[in-house]
């Protein structure tokens, strides 16, 4: 292909985009105003992702009310003993998974529950499971 | 406890904002692409509703399918998204000329090809057509004369733009048929042109 070709396509190419932009910047207000609509109504497809992170912030409550149900059903499964020891440690552990305290707490205080351990009471517990 | 608290609404937040942005990104992509996307597929079916529909079925299936991707790949998935719709009238219109034809109605040879046999879309208004003027009714009618594929290369190549990988992907074909298809195009087009004065077509 000559140069004057190659110049005559790219004239060309160049005046058939001019044309269509003019065309398109002349859309009249009606034809406009119905593309808004539709794409307002394409955006309502993102409304169920902005739920979502709204619906993260129950996660935390989600969280705590699951660890209830899992502590509930771990005791509630366990089959009656006479043993009140293990009772009560079951009860304790059920009390410290749903505390308000902070988990930082527990680290500071290891010693004291490493002491608790080895109270009878709960030694006792622990010799009658298995 | 705290700690992890603050951690989680920290980062709630951050999503939250982060679904703004790419809620904004998407509505400006699709503010700045909606009217030329409409151009283009009412030259493509010729129809004003259908390429309403069209264009709204693309932006919907855009947002709902693919919002979550990066912005840079919004503008060829869009157009694939586009072109797939149109063909798709296009497929329902042959399926429906057939139809009518089989319960007797009227042959011609032009029945096979729906976009002969389409309505020219209704005038946008003596602004508009002072405006784009003949030059640009000369140049449509000479792309609806174009087989399908090449009708496309050059509407996504020229008008919207696109380069030659973002077409491809828009195609869903290869770098090396869009080209094909894009040169047939534009010379096929200058012949066409040509008969119609090119000449003065091309001032």
């Amino acid at each position: 292909m000559s140069d004057r070709d190659n110049e005559l396509e790219r004239q060309f190419e160049l005046r058939s985009k001019q044309l269509f932009d003019q065309r398109t910047a002349a859309l009249d207000a009606a034809t406009r105003s119905r593309l808004t609509r539709a794409r307002y109504r394409a955006l309502e497809e993102l409304a169920p992702a902005a739920r979502r992170g709204w619906r993260w912030s129950l996660v935390p409550a989600g969280a705590a009310a699951a660890t209830a149900l899992v502590a509930w059903l771990v005791v509630s499964q366990t089959p009656p003993t006479a043993d009140t020891g293990l009772q009560v440690a079951q009860l304790t552990d059920l009390e410290i998974l749903l505390s308000e305290e902070d988990i930082e707490m527990l680290d500071e205080e290891l010693d004291f529950y490493g002491w608790l351990e080895e109270q009878p009471e709960f030694a006792g517990a622990d010799d009658s499971v298995g | 406890m705290r700690l992890a608290l603050s951690i989680a609404e920290d980062e709630t937040g951050l999503e939250r904002e982060e679904a703004l942005d790419s809620s904004a990104a998407i509505e400006a992509f699709l503010r700045e692409v909606e009217t030329r996307a409409y151009r283009i597929v009412l030259l493509h079916i010729r129809d004003r509703d259908e390429a309403f529909d069209v264009v709204q079925d693309a932006m919907i299936r855009l947002v709902r399918r693919y919002a979550q991707r990066p912005s840079a790949e919004w503008r060829p998935l869009f157009y694939r998204i586009l072109q797939n719709r149109i063909r798709d009238v296009q497929r329902r219109r042959i399926v429906r000329a057939r139809v009518l034809s089989f319960f007797g109605g009227v042959a011609s040879e032009d029945e096979g090809d729906p976009l002969v046999a389409a309505p020219a879309p209704p005038s946008d208004g003596p602004l508009e057509q002072v405006t784009a003027g003949d030059a640009m009714a000369a140049l449509e009618q000479a792309l609806l004369l174009l087989p399908a594929r090449q009708r496309e290369a050059f509407t996504l190549r020229n008008f919207e733009g696109l380069d030659v990988g973002q077409t491809a992907t828009a195609m869903n074909c290869t770098a090396g048929s869009v080209k094909t298809h894009y040169s047939r195009a534009v010379h096929r087009l200058r012949d066409l042109l040509k008969d119609h004065g090119e000449e003065h077509w091309n001032e």
